[in-house]
């Protein structure tokens, strides 16, 4: 029996579950070229406990649990207009320093001490990223990064990441165990076959926070709506820097959110939370309109599964215009005010 | 205080070309470039430098010797030194190696703050500045996109963290490894006109594997835990597809196409 462990990263649920896809196409299914199934078993952990999100889709959620005794410290945050104030949510919950990269991997590693586990995955978040690594060289095991696909071919794996900015696919073996990843969000999808029984087991950690990172203050972003939850997603790129503003009345008009090239974001007119491609989010809305947008290869990379594509360029063989289901050959912004006036004309009908 | 940056050349993916018949990325004749996440850890240490007369930078790189004229521009803007390591027996190195040869070099010498890039144009791991950090035991934050200088010492860095749904502001104890986001607050400013051909060779320190002393098994691509087994440019799947213009008729047509799939 093989033990998958899959670090859940508490802030991000939805990327910590769908490692369990991956997790299956490395031991459980043979579409992916693999020779016979091995059995395997998923244990989830993650510092605090988890909520009903992941129940019943884990064999065994290992909650990291803290006796305050031990740590004494309580993570506050110092807010300048309302004060100090105790975190309650995500950071510092349960009193665990949750943005320690060193704490956690002891943490970790005691895991694997205890369990031996075969494989361990990370999501690629902003935690993920920094603990992987971490623990690979802890553990003195091969790491792979950010990874997109999983092939077998003649009983041996090959695992898929992006190089170059995405520019280049690599596939890369790995000669160590337990077997480290960490994995790309947003590109697998987990369909649980049936609900099962998930086992909880607390740990009470033995490592000691030193406390060499101390949180002073925490501020959300203010795009609040992430562009990887909207079913339709106006994006734009050169084509419409200088009125990028429009967008958003043509986005309000089909209910949609307004997303970016990099090329937008890179000349400061567009948030880095809105920008699409390898250097940005992986979306995967079920409309997706490329305005003036000219499709590199890293911006493509960054569009999984949309199901239809419309795709307005002066170039009618810009590469986005090969996998749109329309192109309209012409100038972005002026089809942009062109379709809010017919959207409104019709609504009014 | 000293700061060390940690930095590697990258090959300008921006100008790689593709070569839509044979389907692949012609990679050839591609001009090497400091990452632009390492090029803010300079900008900032420079900075730093401006405020804090005292400090002392030095950059230290994994590259074959042919980098050597990148290094002396930096050494033109005011960086201090410049470590290359730079041995045969390294090339082919995956991260984990580099991050050992590098904490090699970095367990010897002397600091108060290693500053990093968080993504590369080439590989984009951000496996090596973690790794370093796991081996010097030190502490380790990815995505900084501003340290406060005024209140940054031996002893302690503030810093912000994007965080991708947050921004959290941290305080540091030093040494610790700091991993910078390119962001447009730290550029690096252009060489002096009286500078441009000074010499700055003697600044140059050259690390091989004899002074490392590494066994060759543990090296490059033998030594390396992962290894690439194949590359390939990602096939796009054509679409059938319509074309239209800007024109009524073209309105038309999107709209029915949306109208008919429920999103108007």
């Amino acid at each position: 029996m093989k033990k998958v462990l899959i670090y859940y990263d508490q802030k991000q649920h939805k990327n910590s579950i769908e490692l369990l896809a991956v997790a299956r196409m490395i031991y459980g299914d043979d579409s992916t070229g693999k020779e016979g199934i091995e059995d395997y078993e998923t244990y989830g952990a993650s510092f605090g406990s988890i909520g009903e999100e992941a129940e019943g889709l884990f064999d065994f959620l290992i909650e990291v649990g803290n006796d305050s005794a031990q740590h004494g410290k309580r993570a506050k945050v110092f807010n300048h207009e309302q004060g100090p104030k105790t975190l309650n949510h995500e950071y510092g919950k349960d009193h665990l320093p949750v943005y320690d990269a060193l704490y956690m991997t002891s943490v970790l590693d005691e895991l694997q001490q205890e369990y031996r586990f075969d494989c361990i995955l990370f999501p690629a978040t902003h935690m993920g990223r920094m603990l992987a690594p971490r623990l690979a060289m802890r553990l003195q095991t091969g790491l792979v990064a950010d990874v997109t696909d999983i092939r077998h071919k003649d009983g041996v794996m090959e695992i898929v990441r992006p190089a170059f900015s995405g520019k280049l696919m690599a596939g890369i073996l790995s000669r160590t165990a337990p077997l480290m990843m960490s994995v790309r969000q947003n590109v697998f999808f987990y369909e649980p076959d049936s609900l099962g029984e998930t086992r909880r087991i607390n740990h009470t950690p033995k490592t000691v926070c030193t406390g060499e990172i101390r949180l002073l203050e925490v501020r959300e972003k203010e795009a609040s709506k992430d562009i990887r939850d909207s079913d339709v997603l106006i994006s734009g790129g050169g084509g419409v820097m200088k009125d990028f503003k429009k967008l958003s009345e043509l986005a309000s008009e089909l209910n949609a959110l307004v997303s970016a090239s990099r090329k937008t974001v890179d000349n400061g007119i567009a948030p880095r939370s809105i920008q699409v491609g390898q250097s940005g989010k992986t979306v995967s809305p079920k409309l997706y309109m490329a305005l003036g947008i000219n499709g590199s290869i890293q911006h493509i990379e960054g569009l999984k599964n949309v199901e239809y594509m419309i795709s307005v360029n002066t170039n009618k063989n810009a590469p986005i215009c090969s996998i749109s289901d329309i192109v309209v050959e012409g100038d972005a912004k002026e089809f942009i005010t062109k379709l809010t006036e017919k959207i409104r004309k019709e609504k009014q009908i | 205080m000293k700061i060390i940056c940690l930095i590697k050349f990258v090959p300008d993916v921006e100008n790689f070309k593709y070569d839509y018949e044979r389907n692949v990325l012609v990679r050839e004749n591609v001009r090497m470039i400091l990452n632009p996440d390492d090029a803010c850890s300079v900008a900032l240490a420079l900075k730093v430098k401006e405020q804090q007369p005292g400090t002392v930078i030095e950059v230290v790189t994994m590259a074959p010797q042919s980098i050597i004229p990148q290094l002396e521009d930096l050494l033109r803007l005011n960086v201090d030194r410049a470590v290359l390591i730079s041995d045969k027996v390294y090339v082919g190195s995956d991260t984990y190696v580099t991050g050992r040869i590098l904490g090699r070099y970095l367990s010897e010498a002397s600091f108060d703050c290693i500053l990093a890039g968080t993504h590369t144009l080439d590989g984009d791991t951000s496996h090596v500045p973690s790794q370093v950090a796991e081996l010097l035991g030190l502490s380790q934050m990815s995505n900084v996109v501003e340290i406060d200088e005024a209140v940054f010492c031996r002893e302690r860095a503030v810093v912000l963290a994007d965080e991708e749904f947050t921004y959290a502001k941290y305080e540091i104890t030093l040494p610790a490894v700091i991993s910078l986001r390119k962001d447009r607050k730290y550029k690096l400013p252009y060489i002096r006109y009286e500078d441009l051909s000074r010499d700055v060779k003697d600044r140059i320190r050259i690390i091989d594997n004899e002074e490392l002393g590494f066994v060759q098994e543990e090296v490059g691509i033998v030594g390396s835990l992962t290894q690439i087994s194949s590359t390939f440019v990602k096939s796009m799947e054509k679409k059938e597809r319509l074309i239209v213009r800007n024109d009524e008729e073209g309105m038309n047509q999107v709209y029915s196409f949306l109208m008919e799939r429920g999103f108007v």
